[in-house]
């Protein structure tokens, strides 16, 4: 494709909601990242059974002292931080305009809940019979249940996928729910990214981190985004989906793919580097987060502003990528030189994914 | 057809109330679980095997037709292998 196809409609981001380590709510991310208040605490080791250290916890997130106590009695935390944050994002929208049966929910992933499929796996070893598990878990042990109970709680009909892609899952989240509003499959789609902080998924981090790239602080959380098909000529939202797009690095030369699918993403917008305003990189530690950085400076360098998310929610995992959307949705809110111009979020994951987010302020 | 104890009623009473979500006082042997207590399939499947589970009985999986209420429940946990 040359250029931007002028037929097609503008898939317009009209609304977004993130519950973070900087708080619940779409106000309290923003303002946290203003500040760029650091958001490491110390572990509560009664709650989590892991070695003594710090990590970026959204504060006092109790599934059922938020959600209320019907409905939840299994729920996880990464279904609890999910159902929460649409919860926010739906009660900034205009219910009454979605019609339940066109409204898409697409959540990325990076596995579920390792707790709960350990959990369920533990019981079903440990019982005295095979089967005499807690059938509670179930529906959480299995990484779509999340994204389920997202659409039983909050009414939605529409198409219902989840979308395993570590870091990526943000950005692919988003090109999922546009490649479902082109088609018409849904008339606007929620789509976004959960992790949870757990004790296994602590224990995992521990284990299989790269010990020379060092070992990142684990954050949680969750971002969600309403995306909605407008004809080209309809008042604008704040923000718009340019483009994303998506390559495998299997050779390890991170710098040449991300390079590239950077180059790829603005070309297909036909849009110059001087036309970013803003770029946020993953923040990964390792030669893919290294490569995305050398990119972010670069393009900072030709007139952007970088808009780093890692360094004060932590190690997001699935959420990084939403965490990076949300933060400059966020920052152009309050920064006029965005407008008309665009942002660029770029993500790594290392099991070979890379990819790039493009979107247009209005 | 083996009687079933009031500690057994008890027992099923909490269970069904943890599941259900619900507070002792707020269910009776009549109340239907579906149409008053909002539960849907997956609730009803979690009581089954929470009850059998904890009451070390098996329950056959066409009994659910009968459990609809706690009255129903208690007949159906009666009538099984213990």
């Amino acid at each position: 494709m040359t250029g931007p196809d002028k037929r097609r409609p503008r898939l317009d981001l009209v609304g977004w909601s993130a519950t973070s380590p900087f708080g619940i709510g779409r106000s309290a991310f923003a303002e946290g990242l203003r500040e760029g208040r650091a958001t490491a605490t110390a572990l509560d080791h009664e709650q989590w059974q892991v070695p003594a250290g710090r990590a970026c916890l959204v504060p006092d997130f109790e599934v059922r002292a938020v959600l209320g106590k019907k409905g939840t009695r299994m729920m996880n935390r990464v279904t609890g931080l999910a159902v929460g944050t649409v919860g926010e994002l739906l009660a900034d929208m205009d219910r009454s305009a979605l019609t339940p049966e066109t409204t898409g929910m697409v959540l990325g992933t990076t596995g579920g809940s390792v707790q709960s499929t350990l959990d369920l796996t533990r019981g079903s070893l440990s019982g005295e019979r095979p089967f005499h598990v807690e059938p509670g878990l179930i529906p959480y042990s299995v990484m779509n249940g999340a994204a389920g109970q997202v659409a039983i709680w909050h009414e939605l009909k529409g198409p219902n996928a989840t979308l395993a892609a570590g870091r990526s899952a943000g950005v692919l989240a988003l090109s999922y729910a546009r490649r479902l509003l082109l088609t018409g499959r849904a008339g606007v789609v929620l789509c976004g990214a959960a992790e949870e902080y757990s004790t296994a998924r602590a224990w995992l981090a521990r284990h299989t981190a790269d010990p020379a790239a060092g070992e990142p602080l684990l954050g949680e959380g969750c971002a969600m985004f309403a995306l909605a098909a407008a004809p080209a000529d309809a008042p604008a939202a704040p923000a718009s989906l340019v483009g994303v797009k998506a390559m495998t690095c299997s050779d390890g030369n991170w710098a040449a793919v991300v390079r590239r699918c950077v180059e790829q993403v603005l070309r297909d917008a036909d849009a110059k580097p001087t036309d970013v305003w803003a770029v946020s990189p993953s923040g990964a530690a390792g030669p893919g987060g290294d490569a995305e950085q050398a990119v972010a400076e670069e393009l900072a360098a030709a007139g952007g502003i970088e808009v780093p998310v890692a360094p004060l929610v932590g190690e997001g995992h699935a959420a990084s990528a939403a965490f990076q959307l949300a933060a400059v949705l966020s920052r152009a809110e309050t920064d006029e030189r965005s407008t008309g111009r665009l942002s660029l979020v770029t993500t790594t994951d290392e099991a070979g994914t890379v990819a790039a987010a493009l979107l247009r302020h209005h | 057809m083996a009687a079933i104890t009031t500690d057994d009623r008890q027992q099923i009473k909490k269970i069904v109330c943890d599941i259900l979500e619900l507070e002792e006082d707020e269910i009776t042997e009549t109340s239907l679980f579906v149409e008053e207590h909002d539960a849907d399939s997956m609730r009803l499947i979690e009581i089954l095997s929470s009850l059998e589970l904890n009451l070390k009985v098996t329950l056959e999986q066409a009994d659910m037709a009968r459990m609809v209420n706690l009255a129903g429940v208690y007949e159906v946990v009666s009538e099984s292998n213990r």
